[in-house]
């Protein structure tokens, strides 16, 4: 029970600011004499004055909740959709004609640039979760490896993503209705699901993976990198090793999002939609698909007559 | 010391600290520079809930132990003391029948010290009347006290009028001759005290026995060489009995003549050349002056086993020869312990590579300059040898010849017993057990015969001297303004009474009560001193009286320019008020061969107005001496990669310097060093701290590439003596490094 | 037959800060510059009254959290206490050092590109899981110096004696010993020892 209030108390920060408020006057040296690359951070005088805060609810959290979190919600999701696929089955449209050409050739470089970082992240992510099974080892640390180049490719494509479709993701009225209507998929027949060029599921999984993506980001640098400083910490109360502790526990946490969105993500193209894999291929979608799917969309592109 | 009680060293031993009832430290930050033997003093905490009283100008790792500290203006100790003294004196906490029995001239003192009110004290050293009063009362209150000092009580222009005000304070609190009392001066090198006791010094021959002629006979004869023969080394054979130059001043002898220098009197020439031993020049005040002076020299050989930053320092691209000395690893002998133990070393490990041993390298140059047999003709006389074999004999030959410090038990052989037997002393006493009873550690000098056990606690006289007893010595003569030096107290199981002179072999009959054998009046030596016939150590070990005599300690030194300690302000003082009331000495001509200024620097203007700042220079626990050799490992070079100044964030702010800001410390001579600001609230805003340890940089240049490849140190910067201040004790002539002034701003 | 427990005391009245400890461990190690298995820690420095020092390394934890967080398992206790981790298995995550209340793990940066590679930190001397004493051992934990019988080097070359290590039992005695003779500063128990080993 403890651990639980102290678990609600630390998200708000404010115990920490408490215990903080009693620490006495630190010494920030490592060394009595500070200076020169030789010397390592000082992240050892805060873990013994910090350690009751975000020390122990990571350790809390990582012992008891994020491998059953990850398992619990990929196997959730993973079994969902299964059932989904078994009982409701995946929506077919026909795939005669030209096709309305929504993904221009620049745009699915970008998404593929991004997938393929997702491909590496989140598998490699899991990896480390997951370690103990895998053995740890070279195999494990290639992963960790991997999933740092990951990171790499991801910065890469998010920003060209974020501003090709920042217009089109954002929100607006049909989402609401989406979300009523849980975007018709759970429903065998074939509905008109008000949905602009991106449908509300779209929307959030742009979302999470985009301003999610930064908080991933900065929230592994901090890991990766570790004997950082930044001297603004000290305004707010936090030392450097917490700031890590409260990364780890927003990757962890953060990560299971983006995971649970990403497996959707991947159920949705590959089997909930026949043949939607082939806009990302090609750049055109079925007349039929985008009239249904994305009925807000197709109304607009009927009324300037781009069909 | 020597001049109050006969001998200048530790009178106890680290060990004995443990038995303290109190200690206090002045200008001495063992924590620091004596981190193993600091343990004794926790352990006088422990075992005896020992008050540690810290005073220093700042507040030192061994201030953080302290149960009392008082941050001193530099150079006020003697006024602390005095003021410490007054209170003392005035509540009657004076041991009275201890100075009736063993003190001359306490009265002065008293006189003197009736001056020294809290108030005045407390304004003069900047510590609060209620901060002195309550540290005297723990520490008058509390005995036996110990008294600890090392090279921020000496280093002053007044330095040796410091080291006679502490025994004084000893001595009226009656913690002489006590164990767990005692002045306990802390040397700050291995084999410091061997090096001193060797005399390896420019005013006395070896064993402390002056430059008299008689002396050099005493030598002649004991070295097996003739006398003529060793005065003919001389230019004549009044320049025997002349000091030479000090370490402090020798670049005086090479930079006489030119403009603004002070005068010498070497006979009319400079020095030429410059052969150094394992000393760390760049750890001398004065750089500028000695970089200047290295580079006007003809030769310079340097024997060390680093590169001898004098190397670094000078321009001289010619005849600068750096021989490699081996370590103390790689050659044996005896040590001497900052308590006057000897302890055997044994060899490692062969001397590495082209490097050779100290007296290898001695031996060499004595061979070329011709005189080898004579160098080492001592060593084969004892056993009327061919050859000798090395340390051994030259232990033998110490042992044979030094008397007046009572080496004459410190045989090699025993000394080696002593080291294979480690595990059989206790540490506290010192005292052996099994096959080592009878015996202290290391045999303390002085041990006067084969057979003495060694005297761990100097001047005890509750112990007989079979047991480490004895006196005060009688160095001073009979009687002084018509008063007896003899001491009123004798010695515990001595068959004489009460106290007596030193015993030559004209009054030996008549204290002793005895009659000398024909054959033993041929055989005796003039004195104790000189006689290696053992007959007077022998007669005396079976009166159970220490050769010696036992006289009073002397807290008047008639012979000093300041009878009893007198407070001067440093040459160059923060207090221009005070430097009028208590003024430094006229300048001094002829000081170790140079004439050296006091008044004519000290009146020259207010150096306080240029220069507000004190300047305080000190060790590192990580470092040592100059440096090199610590500053060449990786892991102690980490701990303090850079040259940095302890600063006030107070005083640092207000010359906007920020923390890891380079900074200048500009000197009154003019010179100046670049260091990195390191804040710290150890040092208070009106001085400023720098470790004296580091090289490589002068005056903010970089003169790292003269360092021989593969020989820079992880860690190089500015020498901290580049900017401590001109200024001498008038005496022993040592640097005033502790009480100089300086001028801060950022970089 | 029941092992000794291992752990290592600092005793703060003692402690001066002269890295002796520190400097001995990386020497017997020769571990990289800046990877500080033993640090000592110096709380309000150059204030009066106030400061004092303290040697850290690993406290060799019961119920270590570095072992219960690692996500490779990497962690192995010994049965006197020792807290050793396989440097085959770890990855270098960093989990472990979130998860220690006194910053043991280190990192250097030895890893693939000059990147942080796999943990660092005190075996209290005694080596890690390969063969005991062998050259790979050497090269990947350092000396064995238990094995061999000897005290840890950090506690060897104290100046003071302030770090002590040992059988539990041996160490409560001593630092019963220090705190009734100095009949001030009553603690239930050393510095430490309730983070580190819960009681």
């Amino acid at each position: 029970m403890k651990k639980i209030l102290m678990l609600c108390l630390g998200f708000f920060g404010l115990y920490a600011r408490e215990i903080a408020g009693k620490v006495p006057l630190v010494s920030k040296d490592m060394a009595p004499h500070s200076g020169g690359d030789l010397l390592v951070s000082s992240q050892m005088i805060d873990n013994i004055l910090h350690y009751q805060t975000w020390g122990e609810l990571f350790v809390y959290l990582q012992v008891h909740w994020f491998r059953l979190l990850f398992f619990g919600i990929t196997v959730g999701v993973l079994v969902v959709f299964l059932l989904h696929y078994l009982i409701i089955g995946p929506k077919k449209f026909a795939h005669s004609g030209k096709g309305i050409f929504v993904y221009s050739i620049f745009k699915r470089v970008v998404h593929w640039a991004a997938a393929l970082a997702f491909v590496l992240v989140i598998p490699t992510g899991f990896m480390m979760i997951f370690g103990k099974e895998l053995g740890g080892g070279d195999l494990v640390l290639t992963a960790r490896y991997v999933h740092s180049i990951g990171t790499v490719l991801f910065i890469v494509s998010f920003i060209p993503m974020f501003l090709m479709w920042l217009i089109p993701m954002l929100p607006s009225f049909d989402d609401i209705k989406w979300f009523l209507m849980l975007g018709g998929y759970l429903t065998k027949k074939k509905v008109v699901v008000p949905a602009g060029q991106f449908n509300a599921g779209q929307k959030m999984w742009f979302w999470v993976a985009m301003l999610g993506g930064i908080v991933m980001i900065g929230s592994g640098a901090m890991m990766y990198f570790q004997d950082f400083h930044l001297s603004i910490l000290d305004r707010f109360g936090l030392d450097q090793i917490d700031l890590i502790r409260v990364a780890a526990i927003t990757h962890n946490f953060l990560g299971m999002a983006v995971a649970a969105l990403f497996i959707t993500h991947l159920y949705m193209s590959l089997f909930a939609i026949k043949g939607s894999l082939d806009s990302m291929i090609d750049g055109y979608k079925s007349e039929d698909e985008v009239r249904y799917m994305h009925s807000s969309f197709y109304k607009k592109l009927k009324k300037e007559d781009k069909i | 010391m020597a001049n109050t009680w006969g001998y200048g060293a530790m009178t106890n031993s680290l060990g004995d600290i443990q038995n303290a009832k109190a200690i206090i430290i002045f200008g001495a930050n063992p924590a620091v520079n004596h981190p193993v033997g600091f343990r004794h003093f926790l352990m006088a905490k422990e075992r005896n809930n020992a008050q540690l009283i810290v005073v220093d100008p700042r507040f030192t790792k061994t201030a953080a132990k302290a149960d009392l500290f008082a941050q001193i203006r530099p150079g006020t100790d003697i006024p602390f003391m005095y003021g410490m003294l007054h209170i003392i004196f005035k509540n009657g906490w004076h041991k009275k029948d201890f100075i009736d029995q063993r003190v001359y001239g306490m009265e002065d003192v008293m006189k003197e010290a009736k001056k020294w009110t809290p108030s005045l004290t407390a304004n003069v050293t900047g510590v609060s009347e209620d901060l002195l009063i309550q540290i005297t009362r723990a520490y008058a209150k509390s005995t036996p006290g110990t008294l600890i000092w090392a090279m921020g009580l000496t280093q002053h222009s007044i330095g040796s009028s410091n080291t006679r005000m502490a025994p004084i304070l000893q001595l009226a609190l009656g913690n002489m001759g006590e164990e767990g009392g005692g002045c306990n001066i802390l040397r700050g090198h291995d084999n410091v005290q061997g090096a001193t006791d060797m005399c390896c010094l420019s005013h006395t021959l070896p064993g402390y026995y002056g430059l008299s002629a008689g002396s050099w006979k005493y030598f002649a004869k004991s070295w097996g060489v003739d006398y003529e023969w060793l005065a003919g080394r001389f230019k004549d054979k009044k320049w025997m009995s002349k000091k030479g130059f000090t370490l402090a001043r020798w670049y005086a002898g090479v930079l006489a003549g030119k403009a603004g220098e002070d005068k010498i009197h070497n006979g009319g020439t400079n020095l030429k050349a410059l052969f150094v031993m394992g000393n760390g020049i760049t750890s001398i005040s004065q750089q500028a002056k000695v970089k200047e002076a290295l580079d006007a020299l003809d030769l310079i050989v340097l024997a060390d086993p680093f590169v001898n930053e004098a190397a670094i320092l000078t321009d001289k691209k010619d005849d600068v020869f750096i021989l490699p000395a081996a370590t103390q690893f790689e050659t044996s002998g005896s040590v001497t312990a900052t308590n006057r133990s000897a302890q055997w070393r044994s060899e490692v490990v062969k001397p590495m590579y082209e490097s050779k041993t100290d007296h290898d390298i001695m031996f060499e140059l004595a061979k070329r300059l011709g005189f080898y047999d004579q160098f080492t003709k001592g060593m084969l006389i004892k056993e009327n040898k061919k050859s000798f074999k090395f340390p051994e004999d030259a232990t033998d030959e110490i042992a044979r010849i030094i008397k007046t410090i009572g080496l004459t038990g410190w045989t090699s052989k025993r000394l080696k017993k002593h080291q294979e037997n480690w595990h059989l002393f206790d540490q506290v006493s010192m005292r052996g057990i099994g096959p080592m009873k009878g015996e202290y550690y290391g045999l303390p000098w002085p041990c006067w015969t084969e057979s003495h056990c060694g005297s761990p606690v100097l001047y005890d006289v509750h112990r007989p001297v079979k047991e480490g007893g004895m006196g005060f010595r009688n160095r001073f003569g009979l009687v002084h303004d018509g008063v007896s030096q003899l001491a009123g107290v004798g010695i515990k199981d001595a068959k004489v009474e009460g106290g007596y002179p030193e015993i030559t072999a004209k009054n030996i009959e008549k204290v002793l009560g005895i009659k000398l054998s024909e054959d033993e009046k041929k055989k005796i030596g003039k004195n104790w001193k000189v006689d290696t016939s053992g007959i007077i150590a022998a007669k005396c070990m079976e009166f159970g009286i220490a050769p010696y005599g036992n006289a009073k300690a002397r807290a008047k030194v008639w012979t000093f320019p300041d009878q009893i300690p007198m407070h001067r302000e440093p040459l160059h003082s923060p207090r221009e008020d005070l430097v009028k009331k208590y003024p430094t000495y006229k300048d001094k001509p002829n000081h170790y061969r140079v004439d050296t200024r006091y008044a004519s620097v000290q009146n020259k203007e207010d150096w306080s107005k240029k220069f507000p700042i004190n300047l305080v220079t000190g060790r590192l626990v990580n470092l040592n001496g100059a440096g090199v050799e610590n500053r060449a490992s990786k892991y102690l070079a980490a701990l303090t990669p850079e040259m940095f100044c302890d600063i006030n964030p107070n005083l640092a702010a207000n010359h906007g310097i920020r923390d890891g800001d380079m900074m200048w410390i500009h000197s009154p001579e003019g010179t100046k060093i670049k260091v990195k600001a390191h804040y710290s609230y150890s040092v208070g805003e009106d001085r400023v701290f720098i470790p004296f340890h580091f090289a490589g940089f002068f005056q903010g240049e970089d003169r790292t590439g003269n360092y021989p490849e593969g020989t820079k140190p992880y860690a190089v910067g500015e020498s901290a003596n580049t900017v401590t201040n001109y200024g001498y004790d008038i005496i022993t002539q040592i640097p005033e490094t502790k009480g100089g002034l300086c001028r801060v701003e950022k970089a | 037959m029941s092992y000794a427990r291992m752990k290592f005391y600092c005793d703060e009245e003692r402690c001066i800060e002269c890295n002796g400890c520190s400097v001995a461990c990386a020497e017997a190690h020769e571990l990289p510059v800046g990877i500080s298995r033993r640090k000592v820690v110096t709380l309000n420095d150059g204030i009066e009254g106030k400061e004092f020092s303290v040697s850290v390394a690993c406290m060799h934890c019961t119920d270590a959290p570095c072992e219960q967080v690692c996500p490779v398992d990497c962690f192995y206790i010994r049965e006197d206490g020792i807290v050793l981790h396989d440097k085959e298995i770890c990855i270098g995550c960093g989990y472990c050092l979130y998860a220690c209340p006194f910053g043991a793990p280190q990192f250097p940066k030895d890893g693939a590109f000059g990147t942080r590679g796999v943990m660092d930190k005190c075996t209290m001397c005694a080596g890690g899981p390969e063969e005991t004493n062998s050259a790979k051992e050497r090269e990947l934990y350092g000396q064995d110096r238990i094995a061999e019988g000897k005290v840890p080097a950090c506690a060897a070359m104290c100046s003071t004696k302030a770090l002590i290590v040992g059988d539990e039992q041996e160490v409560s005695k001593i630092y019963r010993k220090r705190v009734m003779s100095r009949g001030k500063g009553v603690q239930s128990a050393p510095y430490g020892w309730s983070t580190a080993y819960g009681n």
